[in-house]
């Protein structure tokens, strides 16, 4: 990496919104995460966590607004930014029929890593997946499958790494040798992290910064701590319990 | 920072051959697959040869029910490569994890062009090696008609691809109907084993203008009299051009509705 690029933002999004039918689900966002950050988006169901991060990975165009990923303008240069962008989400399966290392070798093409069998056999040494490696990825139990989903996130040492919910079905042990192998990757390498999860420890224990959502808007960015202790919470688990509470009563 | 002008990204072949190899695995990995690239072929020669041989008046409706099966093959392994291919990303829910790489959707389109200009090599051959083993009968009778017309109709089956695709898009899996049931509705309508004159009437003037049928014509004029109907060749070309470019301007379509109305949340 250049060091004019490490702290160069690697994703901006300028006044985004997005309304589906009579659902503003977000409203005027900007964002902008610098290399190397470690950010967290929070909020609970419906705030507009996912729609967000799908408009900044260019899979949904806003109605307003411009997303700048790695310097590219979306949807146009999604192809040349997704180079440097890592993706796992907890939810999301790898495709069935392929093995382990098959698939990871797969996404490595997709990715034009050089030395693809290096990186796949690094990446799987990294995440202490080895027993995985012949098991096709529909045999997998729903952690291992988060585990080689991150495993595909991570392996082309990307500068950008989106995860949506990582570690929701993840034993507390495999959870945290997931969120050590992210925090080694930010360290040793400056790639930026951006996440969603309803594990508020989770989000403490891995960002330094919270970009909290109401409806579709920005209530709160900063560090935990800060966003915390202005919002008049002990905790940011208090804080996301006391707006779900809200939430709810406002749908009710 | 300032956003980086972007052109158009080109193609880069070590992403079309990846996915190519993952289609690749996934039929060698799926009996329904081996189901409809080898068995299928099989039976089809082997019913359509039979029917020829108890109740043609000769050798030659053999070789037309033969050539018929042979080249519908061809537009039914097209199309199904194209649907299929990416229904398998769906019912994998691959499509959100294809989406978030430098894969282009001109790549990933190739590479199941690729996938199935393959399956239509090997299903032609094994409707022709069960022709040419068990029948006596030279599929290839019909000279470079018969290649023109194959090539011809894999730019059809394409243009059939595509536009199950775009549905598959909009509608998800419970589009997957539409890659069976288009070329169920084609079959009978395209004249494939007989001239269109031997459909009723009102059902006429529709297999005129099916690309499909100048083909299937051309085809049986070249095996039945040895000569070549360029007139018919040419407007099967042309209308096969213009329902492939239909076809990717429905997609682009799709793709841009994609994006705008957040069907991937769908998929994932």
């Amino acid at each position: 990496m250049h060091g004019d690029q490490l702290h160069a933002p690697v994703v901006t999004a300028r006044g985004v919104r997005k309304r589906f039918g009579d659902v503003q689900a977000v409203d005027g966002v900007d964002l902008a995460v610098a290399g190397g950050e470690r950010v967290g988006i929070v909020g609970p169901n419906g705030a507009g966590k996912t729609t967000l991060l799908l408009m900044l990975l260019g899979a949904i165009d806003p109605d307003e607004g411009e997303v700048e990923l790695l310097g590219r303008r979306l949807p146009t240069g999604r192809s040349a930014a997704m180079e440097d962008v890592g993706f796992a989400a907890g939810y999301l399966p790898l495709p069935d029929r392929l093995r382990v290392h098959e698939a990871l070798r797969f996404f490595a093409d997709l990715h034009d890593v050089p030395d693809r069998r290096v990186v796949v056999d690094r990446v799987i040494d990294e995440l202490d997946i080895g027993y995985l490696r012949d098991k096709t990825c529909m045999s997998l139990s729903s952690g291992q499958a988060t585990l080689v989903g991150i495993a595909k996130a991570v392996m082309h040492r990307p500068r950008l790494v989106v995860l949506d919910e990582p570690t929701a079905s993840l034993d507390p042990d495999i959870a945290l040798r997931v969120r050590d192998a992210l925090a080694r990757l930010n360290d040793e390498h400056r790639t930026a992290l951006l996440l969603t999860s309803h594990d508020m420890r989770e989000v403490e224990a891995l960002t330094e910064r919270v970009v909290f959502l109401r409806d579709g808007r920005v209530l709160a960015d900063g560090a935990p701590a800060t966003v915390v202790a202005d919002a008049g919470h002990d905790t940011l688990e208090e804080m996301f319990l006391a707006e779900a509470v809200r939430m709810r009563g406002a749908r009710l | 920072m300032t956003a980086i002008a972007e052109p158009r990204p080109g193609v880069r072949w070590h992403r079309v051959s990846a996915v190519v190899r993952r289609h690749v695995l996934v039929q060698v990995r799926n009996p329904g697959h081996w189901f409809l690239l080898l068995i299928l072929p099989i039976v089809d020669a082997l019913l359509f040869s039979s029917i020829g041989v108890a109740f043609g008046q000769d050798d030659r409706a053999v070789e037309i029910l033969v050539v018929g099966i042979l080249l519908f093959h061809v537009i039914w392994q097209v199309t199904l490569s194209g649907s299929l291919g990416f229904l398998e990303e769906v019912w994998s829910r691959n499509v959100l994890n294809l989406w978030t790489t430098p894969l282009t959707e001109s790549e990933y389109g190739l590479a199941l062009l690729v996938a199935g200009f393959v399956r239509a090599l090997v299903s032609m051959g094994l409707v022709g090696a069960v022709a040419a083993g068990l029948y006596s009968v030279d599929p290839t009778g019909a000279g470079w008609v018969l290649a023109v017309g194959a090539a011809t109709l894999m730019v059809f089956g394409w243009a059939v691809a595509l536009l199950v695709i775009g549905l598959v898009l909009q509608f998800g899996e419970t589009a997957e109907v539409f890659s069976w049931g288009l070329l169920v509705l084609l079959m009978p309508l395209s004249g494939i084993f007989y001239p269109p004159e031997a459909l009723p009437g009102v059902l006429q003037p529709v297999a005129q203008v099916i690309p499909l049928t100048r083909i299937f014509e051309a085809t049986r004029e070249s095996l039945q009299h040895g000569t070549v109907q360029w007139i018919d060749l040419g407007l099967g070309a042309a209308g096969s051009l213009v329902c492939v470019a239909l076809g990717a301007w429905f997609v682009q379509r799709q793709l841009r509705r994609f994006r705008e109305q957040g069907w991937i949340t769908r998929f994932s």
